[in-house]
């Protein structure tokens, strides 16, 4: 489709439900079945919601990680206790420390569960985990990301290039960043990030109004989603509440104003009521957790981090003239939720870290503010979120799935964004893999991102191929090539590491004794081999998260260029909505 | 031709026959018998131009003596005749028209010479031929495809034909992950175990014990009962596994152990083999057997294949390697596709020697190896028979090669025989869904007889079952024979990669296998991927509406139903719900359609509904403390008669094809030797005879068959006034 054609800009908002192209209706109505039920969902989408699904069905009896006992926790406590005591509950670890909205979420979900197996409901019986809960649990996953999915195809219609969309949508749907982290680890982001690609949705659909409310509305299902809060505030506030010319229309804003109120008190009235809303708060906002999450998020601190390891390394090997803090020195933030402390370089407070995001964030915002236009706020969206990732305080490495989601959106754009989309998602999704350790499911995750990432490339990249302009682009072009080439060694080491260091550790702790040699002391050579093996069990994380950490970076680099010098030099297809 | 197919395409009559679903593309008036096939994929679009122009305005033919029915198009690109029984069959399901590029890239020998049986494969559908000329009916028959088909369409659109291969292996790899990561047999339940247990065992035995022991050791739990292969691959597997974790395999202390690397190690050497074995023979299948259809049936036939439930939940769910011996078959019947009779007999035997269930397919492979020595004639026949023989003798000698006198005494020898053929155990295992299990219901067989006579009983049954097809391949081979045995036309023959009555081969296999299956001594449940193996053979490359599909449908999915039982105890509920809705969903089949007509449809709605009827059941309702196998039982009455119908199904598709090749008559075929090499087309008797070959099916060759379409309302009427014939 030829995206400069004048007359793609007149094409006529359109509502949510009707495709705009007449040619794309009459293959749409050709390509649809007659059963006894469509809902203006195609056989091929049909298809793709078969195909995950009986995926997902096969992934029941796949590990899961703690967060499914929270949540299994979660339905307990709601179900079980009265309102007031929700936010209050200790007999498990695993309190309540989602928004409110969330909880009733949780309580609606416990009244079948109740019905199925009282068990699950049952506030004392911790770890419960027969097969009806997790039966329970998994489908309540599966069938809630039907919110994404019906979202994902109202994108598609009345999209500007339906084909490009389609592509983006199947790839959304089947993303693997929710198959590990809803369908193995377990979790709800199919649900969440449907809400918020459904305010996103309306936004581009010129609805704004329903766009604020459906964001207050995940801001109270999950609080994570305030990293994006600063674009949707000012979005909203320049285009839907001031005219272009910058005047205040009180009008829109107090209808926005009101409805995101509203929202409010119907998640938190009740506590407000009660009085309970400093305790909630503390539940939501614990400030006791250390610079880095236990497994260092690919993000400026990993590679800060890094960088303090590296030089206290080269102060030790050579006896430089640095400041050494010695309890930098023990602190290896390794596997401890605590504080990181570094070295050599100046420590970094939490204050640092939000001084930081928020100066990244208002140069977005000062852009965003100068052409609110729909594409303006994806771009600006994405990189709020990403500013957060990337400087926040104890970033979880889940939290990159909002960067992925809003840029796969733009990934057709063109070729700069799509390169861009294809670098991250290839280090973002790397970077998830941690969180799945065990072997079977070790290798459902890598062949399924390696499948879904070959579709996708082989997809899009031809659709939005451009050829490098010059020298520097070209050179770029290449180390981008080499940095995406590394990704299987580094996988080839992550796996085979682990292996060896235990051949390692099995050879230095079994000595047999024979007539003419005695073996060792333990407490002597052996014990500092095994020391020194302890140390080497987090390179392959740490080199997961590093070499992930440059290429997200690098990411940030691009998107940041990108944005900033959008709209002056190049106008994609989306520029076409308003 | 190669001059005219080289001419680049005007472009109107590609667009017009670009998406048109046609049989076959190269209709070529007198065409040549002596003319290579292999450029006959598609023809230049000049030449049909041409021939549209002349035979445009009349849609039929005045010729009456038309013996088959004709896809409309043919008509409207040709003046037909029954010259068209001379070209090559082409893909009936191939949307590609009157490409050069197609043309050029069919044109590779391997292909050509296979150019006769996938059309026959495709023969028993049924219904009449709708033209699909409007634009309407066109979506209706996108539409109506499957998801397979759509996707490899869509994929092929945008050019990404070469990556259909690759990422339907991936996605099968990753399904087979997936369906690992549950439980598998005899999990946590000491002291016994399962099936898991069994091969695990068996690699820790072999890698620890001297080729003597491992037939006798300690053979109450779990002695080796498998063929020398099993046991050499089981050493494979468990030298690697212990060079990775010795514990895994440690001698008599492993026993039961459930760690999850073991249980991941386990899994993927099930994967692995499929990855070394099984795939590899799927590819080959597609691209011999299939090789005349084009590259998007062929892709869809894989698919087809690749995700078979039945042998998904078995092998990497339920725990066992039936896809290395069912590979083995299956580079088998390649082999005997492309000529190379001898490797083909090499790999039947080892696949005999992986698992002894294969001997389910001895009766048609070895009545398929004598009826094409027959075929050759006696000095020609005689050399391949005896090379036959000396090849499966020192095929079995060299596995069996550590067991016999230099290396064993030989006695040595008995150990694996008596392990591999357990005569003394029962009738029939568990609940299976053969004839002795299902009619025991009614009639106690152990009460009435002794278990020798039952032994001869099943024994006599399942001959019986199997002597059908083998009396027709081999009497196609006799009618197929020239009397006049010129020299020359032997060698000819000889040379020729595949008989002509090759096709019998998978109506063959399943039809000994399922009588097998059916009416022998000591059937497990899990056996049923025996016959399933022709069956989705057949069914691969269908199309949706024709009689083969409905039959591989309805029978994998009863196949699997009828391990239920099996898989319920084995904890993969999950799986076999997923498995068969991506299955169905792949190849198209929606259970729950209403529009039923055809007697198979009927069948098929009527099983679907009883079985999911007792799912329900089952799953509301204990059973009653009197009947405690209710269950399993009534399982066993819904799966049974659906088995029994495909066995005699297997013997009509038999009959069919066997009178296509030959004719009912009791005449043998006189035909020059230069015809006879092209297809089976032209083993039919053109002069004389023609009505009662038009009786007796002959039409099981028309190229338009595979194409029709049960459902056509359109069309029917017109289509049936000239093409009528044929028992239905």
């Amino acid at each position: 489709m030829d995206v400069d054609d004048p007359s793609l800009a007149q094409v006529p908002r359109p509502s949510a439900t009707k495709p705009s192209d007449p040619p794309e209706l009459t293959e749409d109505t050709n390509l649809k079945r007659r059963v006894w039920f469509h809902g203006d969902v195609q056989i091929s989408e049909w298809d793709i919601l078969a195909l995950s699904t009986s995926l997902k069905l096969l992934l029941y009896p796949a590990y899961r990680s703690t967060d499914f006992e929270v949540h299994r926790n979660w339905l307990a406590i709601t179900y079980s206790l009265p309102l007031s005591k929700w936010y209050y509950d200790t007999t498990s670890e695993w309190t309540l420390d989602y928004p409110p909205f969330f909880a009733y979420f949780e309580k609606l979900l416990s009244i079948p569960a109740a019905l199925i197996d009282p068990k699950i409901v049952d506030i004392n019986n911790l770890n419960y985990d027969s097969w009806s809960v997790i039966a329970y649990q998994r489908t309540t996953v599966i069938l809630t990301e039907l919110v994404l999915g019906a979202v994902l195809l109202r994108f598609i219609r009345g999209a500007v290039d339906p084909p490009n969309q389609r592509i983006i949508s199947a790839s959304l749907f089947l993303h693997p960043g929710f198959l590990i982290v809803d369908h193995i680890h377990f979790q709800y982001n199919g649900f969440m990030f449907g809400i918020l690609l459904w305010s996103i949705l309306m936004a581009r659909n010129g609805n704004k109004l329903a766009c604020g409310i459906l964001f207050a509305v995940l801001l109270n299902f999950k609080h994570i989603y305030m990293y994006l809060a600063p674009a949707y505030f000012t979005y909203l506030l320049r285009s839907f509440c001031m005219s272009p010319s910058g005047q205040l229309q009180i009008k829109n804003f107090l209808s926005l104003a009101n409805a995101v109120i509203a929202v409010f008190v119907a998640s938190l009235g009740p506590f407000l009521v009660m009085g309970q809303i400093p305790q909630l708060l503390s539940r939501l906002f614990p400030f006791t957790r250390g610079l880095n999450h236990a497994y260092w998020a690919p993000n400026f601190w990993a590679l800060v981090t890094a960088a303090d390891r590296v030089l206290l390394r080269y102060a030790q090997r050579t006896g430089a003239d640095l400041v050494i803090n010695p309890s930098g020195v023990a602190s290896t933030s390794r596997g401890l939720v605590g504080d990181t402390i570094f070295a050599v370089l100046p420590n970094i407070k939490p204050i640092h870290t939000f001084i930081i995001t928020i100066l990244f964030q208002s140069i977005w915002l000062f852009k965003l503010w100068r052409t609110p236009t729909y594409k303006s706020f994806l771009t600006a969206l994405t990189l709020c979120g990403y500013s957060s990732f990337l400087f926040g305080w104890h970033v979880h490495e889940k939290a990159i799935l909002l960067v992925l989601v809003p840029l796969s959106l733009l990934a057709a754009e063109r070729h700069a964004y799509y390169r861009t989309f294809v670098i991250i998602s290839t280090a973002g999704i790397f970077s998830l893999f941690p969180l799945i350790f065990t072997p079977g499911e070790s290798i459902v995750k890598v062949v399924y991102s390696l499948l879904w990432i070959l579709i996708v490339h082989a997809l899009l990249s031809r659709r939005v191929y451009e050829f490098p302009k010059s020298l520097p682009y070209v050179f770029l072009d290449g180390l981008e090539k080499i940095y995406l080439a590394g990704f299987p060694f580094l996988l080839a080491f992550v796996s085979i590491f682990p292996a060896y260091l235990e051949r390692r550790r099995i050879t230095a702790d079994v000595c047999v004794p024979s007539e003419a040699f005695s073996c060792p002391d333990p407490d002597g050579t052996t014990r500092t081999d095994g020391s020194h093996l302890a140390a080497m069990e987090f390179l392959p994380l740490m080199l997961t998260s590093l070499y992930c950490a440059i290429g997200v970076v690098w990411g940030f680099l691009r998107l940041m260029f990108i944005y900033l010098h959008e709209e002056t030099t190049y106008r994609g297809q989306l520029s076409a909505l308003g | 031709m190669d001059e005219l197919s080289a001419l680049p395409p005007s472009d109107s009559p590609r667009k017009k026959s670009k998406r048109v679903r046609t049989t076959s593309t190269g209709i070529r008036q007198g065409y040549p018998p002596s003319a290579s096939p292999v450029s006959t994929r598609a023809e230049s679009p000049l030449q049909q131009i041409n021939r549209a122009s002349s035979t445009a305005p009349r849609p039929f033919p005045e010729r009456l003596e038309i013996l088959a029915p004709t896809p409309r198009r043919h008509l409207l690109d040709s003046s037909a005749s029954q010259q068209w029984l001379h070209t090559p069959p082409l893909s009936p399901t191939s949307s590609r028209a009157g490409s050069p590029a197609s043309a050029a890239s069919s044109r590779r020998p391997s292909h050509s010479q296979h150019t006769s049986f996938s059309a026959l494969l495709q023969h028993g559908s049924g219904g009449s031929v709708r033209p699909s000329s409007t634009r309407q009916e066109r979506a209706d028959a996108e539409t109506s495809a499957t998801m397979g088909r759509r996707w490899i369409r869509w994929m092929h659109k945008r050019g990404l034909k070469q990556w259909v291969v690759p990422m339907g292996i991936l996605a099968a790899v990753l399904v087979k992950a997936c369906i690992g990561l549950g439980s598998y047999s005899g999990k946590g339940t000491p002291p016994m175990y399962g099936d898991y247990e069994a091969q695990r065992h068996w690699m820790e035995l072999t890698i620890h014990l001297p080729f003597r022991m491992w037939y006798t050791y300690d053979l109450q739990y779990w002695g080796l009962d498998y063929p020398p292969l099993t046991a050499y691959v089981s050493w494979v597997c468990g030298k690697i596994g212990s060079w990775i974790e010795p514990s895994w395999f440690a001698l008599d202390a492993a026993r039961g152990i459930e760690t999850p690397g073991s249980k991941v190690f386990m899994r993927s050497t099930v994967i692995a083999l499929d990855l070394l074995v099984y795939i590899p023979a799927l590819l080959m299948f597609a691209s011999t057997w299939q090789g005349s259809r084009s590259k998007r049936t062929q892709h869809v036939a894989l698919l087809t294949l690749l995700f078979q439930p039945a042998l998904l939940l078995i092998d990497s769910g339920h725990f066992q390697y039936n896809s290395v011996m069912l590979g083995l078959t299956l580079f088998a019947l390649n082999f005997f596709a492309t000529g190379q009779d001898l490797l083909g007999a090499v790999c039947f035997v080892l696949s005999l020697g992986f698992k002894q269930m294969a001997l389910y397919y001895a009766p048609a492979i070895g009545s398929y190896l004598l009826a094409k020595c027959i075929y050759l004639g006696p000095s020609q026949g005689g050399t391949l028979f005896t090379r036959l023989a000396a090849v499966t003798v020192i095929t079995f000698l060299l596995l069996f090669l550590p067991f016999l006198p230099p290396f064993a005494p030989i006695s040595a020898v008995l150990d694996p025989i008596t392990r591999i053929f357990p005569f003394a155990r029962g009738l029939f295992e568990d609940k299976v869904a053969n004839f002795w299990c299902a009619s025991n219901v009614v009639f106690k067989w152990k009460n009435w007889a002794s278990r020798a006579s039952l032994v001869k009983l099943s024994t006599g049954f399942t001959a019986l079952g199997f002597l059908p097809t083998v009396f027709i391949t081999l009497r196609a081979a006799v009618k197929l024979q020239p009397n006049g045995s010129a020299q020359s036309q032997q060698s000819d023959r000889a040379k020729a990669t595949h008989t002509p009555f090759l096709p019998l081969l998978p109506y063959a296999l399943l039809n000994s296998a399922m009588s097998f299956f059916l009416f022998s001594f000591q059937v497990h449940e899990k056996t049923i991927l025996l016959p399933l193996l022709p069956m989705t053979l057949l069914l691969s490359a269908a199309h949706v509406d024709s009689t083969v599909y409905s039959w591989g449908v309805l029978v994998n999915n009863v196949a699997v139903f009828s391990m239920w039982p099996l898989l319920k105890r084995d904890g993969l509920g999950v799986q076999y719900i997923a498995t068969l809705l991506l299955w169905n969903r792949l190849v198209g089949c929606n259970p729950f359609r209403i529009p039923q007509k055809s007697f198979i449809q009927i069948i098929s709605a009527a099983v679907y509904s009883a079985a999911v009827a007792l799912h329900i059941l089952e799953f509301l309702v204990s059973p009653p403390s009197r009947y405690p196998d209710i269950y399993p039982v009534l399982n066993v009455l819904i799966s049974t008669p659906v088995f029994i119908l495909a066995w005699l199904w297997s013997i009509k598709g038999a009959i069919e094809v066997g009178w296509a090749l030959g004719g009912p008559g009791p005449a043998s075929v006189r035909a020059s030797p230069a015809e006879r090499r092209l297809s089976v087309g032209e083993s039919i008797p053109t002069e004389g005879a023609v009505g009662s070959y038009r009786q007796a099916g002959g039409r099981a060759v028309s190229l338009g068959y595979g194409q029709s379409r049960r459902r056509a309302a359109y069309g029917s009427s017109r289509a049936s006034s000239v093409t009528a014939g044929g028992p239905e």
